[in-house]
């Protein structure tokens, strides 16, 4: 299980989903701003967060402008 | 015999097994319905393969000649009556022989020539293109049909999460089915009131354009590639496509003398329920009534606007007009043609 911590769920995006999220701004820069963030990748999240046992519904990461946001929303 | 005008008779289509719904697709990629609700706008699709095992249930021969049949049936013509075929497809069965041969075949059609156009999204109209000049040249009837399936593309054997953006895109935007369309160099019968072919648009403009969307294919040395087989560049299209099929509808109009309130109906480019919307609003035709079948179908490529055509000629009054759209992003061919009842 990855999503423990913030620095673990950044490597999960990192490393399964293949965005830059190297560096500690990436996780508040605003997700408009993220290399390669579009809404494909949108639903990629989507199914990573599902398959480690954190699933959040697309209207709720919808809401999410940065990476810390949508990591927030799975702890909860 | 030199022929200025072509005539639609009939249209026939077919669609495999039951409509699979979002939930049903979601659950098959491991993805979520409510994106797909949201951000494809597509209710259904059908699959000639079955979702839980991949075997493949019915060929794209089989469709193809089930929708040709059914096309045939309605013209009130038979094989024999039929002096061309044009089967226009991205997905063959085979490389040989040819689907439009096999289906040839299967409809009892001899001694003909039997064209297999490579096509995508433009490949209906390319078939239309090809037909009236076949019809021009003096042939009586012709046999066109488009159609496409996914089973060798799409699977779902690989997480969603782990697959490219550009690959996964087209997991959310296709489904099976084919179409057909018989044309005719006279109108149904002495009296009725045929539906002419006025004008067709048909140009690639990609010179110089990377492709928008990449199907690849492989053989007896490759078969184990790991290169890339499906890729679409969803952005390109995105931003593109709209504007492309402003122009196309600017271009018809210009060639036929025809003015934008004198459009009856329209039929927009079929690549997703949202995507279509999107387009929509931006189309100058202000007073024509849309005739889309994405939502329903997904994106079936070659056969999308045969589709469209089953749902438009019942609806076509006498004296109406029609406008169909159609953009192939994968080398960018603009492509459209206008239909009018007399």
């Amino acid at each position: 299980m990855h999503i423990t911590s913030l620095e673990g769920f950044l490597s999960l995006v990192r490393d399964e989903l293949g965005l830059d999220t190297a560096g500690v701004e990436a996780a508040d820069a605003d997700l408009a701003d993220l290399p390669g963030w579009d809404s494909l990748n949108l639903l990629r999240m989507v199914v990573l967060l599902e398959e480690h046992g954190r699933p959040v519904p697309v209207h709720r990461l919808l809401q999410a402008r940065t990476l810390q946001e949508i990591y927030t929303f799975a702890k909860e | 015999m030199s022929r200025d005008t072509v005539y639609l008779a009939a249209t026939g289509t077919a669609l495999p097994g039951d409509p699979v719904d979002n939930a049903a697709l979601a659950k098959l990629l491991g993805a979520s319905e409510e994106w797909i609700d949201l951000f494809v706008g597509t209710r259904t699709r059908h699959f000639a393969w079955d979702p839980a095992t991949g075997e493949v249930l019915r060929t794209l021969a089989d469709l193809c000649a089930e929708a040709g049949s059914r096309a045939l049936a309605a013209a009130g013509l038979d094989p024999a009556d039929i002096e061309f075929l044009v089967l226009a497809t991205a997905t063959p069965d085979h490389l040989l022989p040819t689907t439009a041969t096999e289906v040839a075949d299967r409809l009892g059609m001899d001694h003909l020539p039997v064209y297999q156009l490579q096509a995508g999204c433009s490949g209906a109209v390319q078939a239309l293109d090809l037909g009236r000049c076949l019809v021009a040249g003096g042939r009586r009837a012709g046999l066109l049909i488009g159609g496409d399936v996914t089973h060798r593309f799409l699977a779902a054997r690989r997480s969603a999460a782990r697959m490219p953006t550009e690959e996964l895109v087209n997991h959310v935007l296709f489904g099976d089915g084919a179409g057909a369309v018989v044309l005719t160099a006279e109108p149904d019968g002495p009296g009725e009131r045929g539906v002419a072919l006025r004008g067709v648009l048909n140009r690639c403009a990609g010179r110089r354009r990377p492709p928008g969307q990449f199907i690849d294919w492989s053989g007896i040395s490759d078969r184990d590639t790991e290169r890339r087989m499906l890729a679409e560049d969803y952005k390109a299209i995105e931003e593109h496509v709209p504007a492309i099929s402003v122009e196309i509808v600017w271009e018809l109009l210009g060639e036929l003398g025809w003015t934008v309130d004198e459009v009856d109906h329209i039929l927009p480019p079929q690549l997703s329920g949202r995507m279509t919307a999107r387009i929509m609003e931006h189309l100058p035709v202000p007073s024509a009534a849309e005739v889309s079948c994405v939502t329903e179908t997904g994106n079936t490529g070659n056969a999308l606007p045969f589709l469209q055509l089953d749902r438009l000629l019942p609806r076509l009054g006498p004296g109406q007009r029609a406008l169909a759209v159609t953009v192939e992003s994968s080398k960018w061919i603009r492509a459209g043609f206008a239909l009018e009842r007399a």
